[in-house]
């Protein structure tokens, strides 16, 4: 393609490592690697206070922004952290049931027809 | 932020689709996200591959392993219960490693071209059809590239008869409306044809939580 050499880093990145905000952690706790558009939602019962201090202020953010249906990519844009991070992040509230993943309707990897024909309806009434 | 608590009831569970967009450096694949979403922006954090490790001057940084991916990404919402993501693919090759990620469970890719480099779809092209994701063309049509014919790019780029190639504004919302619906009518047509489509593992009675 001859275009690496156009790529042109315009961030020197942050002066904090991204991975420090999970204590060096890369993987997720559960090992469950997240979609990028995996829907998740704060679970309703969770105690608001409780556990507040455990949690750290990205913790705390990722619950916040979670209070209604999102995917894994609008928190990381949320955040403003690599999803690599958010994901392990999210997994450690996945493991303490603060947060769950919406299972996506009609099963199995790929959308049924139903669904890529409301995806279809959906596009036509843009 | 109204919206607290109420959106896992009444509405139901959301629904995420990503249609994967895909073409060379400069094809204008972030024109057409923002044509037709509100784009945001998305960080990734990756392992070097060793490919991208001969294009990385990495001398003087040490045990540098990651590098960061910045992309975009679109939002589209179809209601209360469906949203829509439109995902552009780092332009350059070294990120090849990002699109296994990016390709997962997408519906189906549009292929951007820019008649000036057509060459730049090549990898693109055969990325898909390796994996067998659904795929158009759409060759944006740039005011100062000439104007091809769709069929001498489809020639071009070797396409296989079934799939769609189609002429495209990528500044326009309603062009790139039509590129989107394009691609789910051939998805739902390369289904219902049935045979050696894609979707070899359709599950009909996909009984996954």
């Amino acid at each position: 393609m001859g275009s690496g050499d156009k790529w042109v880093d315009r961030n020197s990145g942050p002066v904090v490592r991204p991975y420090a905000l999970t204590g060096g952690r890369t993987e997720p706790a559960d090992g469950e690697v997240l979609d990028l558009i995996t829907v998740i939602v704060a679970a309703r019962t969770a105690g608001e206070i409780d556990d507040a201090i455990r949690l750290s202020p990205e913790h705390r953010k990722i619950l916040g922004l979670c209070r209604r249906q999102v995917t894994l990519a609008d928190v990381a844009s949320d955040m403003a952290l690599p999803v690599g991070v958010v994901r392990v992040l999210l997994a450690d509230l996945i493991q303490e049931g603060r947060i769950t993943v919406v299972p996506r309707r009609a099963g199995g990897q790929q959308p049924s027809t139903d669904l890529l024909k409301e995806v279809l309806h959906g596009l036509h009434a843009l | 932020m109204g919206s607290t608590l109420s959106d896992g009831g009444a509405d139901g569970p959301l629904t995420a689709f990503k249609i994967v967009i895909a073409g060379g450096f400069g094809a204008g694949k972030t024109t057409l996200v923002s044509a037709i979403s509100e784009v945001r922006p998305l960080n990734t954090e990756e392992a070097l591959s060793s490919a991208s490790v001969s294009f990385d001057d990495l001398s003087g940084v040490g045990s540098k392993t990651t590098t960061t991916v910045a992309m975009d990404f679109g939002r589209i919402t179809m209601g209360a219960r469906l949203v829509l993501y439109l995902f552009g693919t780092p332009g350059q090759e070294r990120f090849w490693f990002m699109w296994d990620e990016l390709c997962f469970g997408a519906l189906g890719a549009v292929i951007l071209a820019d008649t000036r480099r057509l060459d730049d779809c090549f990898p693109s092209v055969d990325y898909f059809e390796k994996r067998q994701l659904p795929f158009i063309v759409a060759i944006n049509c740039f005011d100062d590239a000439p104007h091809y014919d769709p069929a001498d790019v489809r020639i071009a780029l070797d396409l296989d008869p079934r799939v769609p190639a189609v002429l495209c504004d990528a500044r326009q919302a309603g062009s790139v409306k039509q590129v989107l619906i394009t691609l789910v009518e051939h998805i739902l047509s390369s289904r219902s044809s049935g045979g050696s489509e894609p979707w070899p593992t359709q599950a009909a009675t996909g009984s996954r939580l």
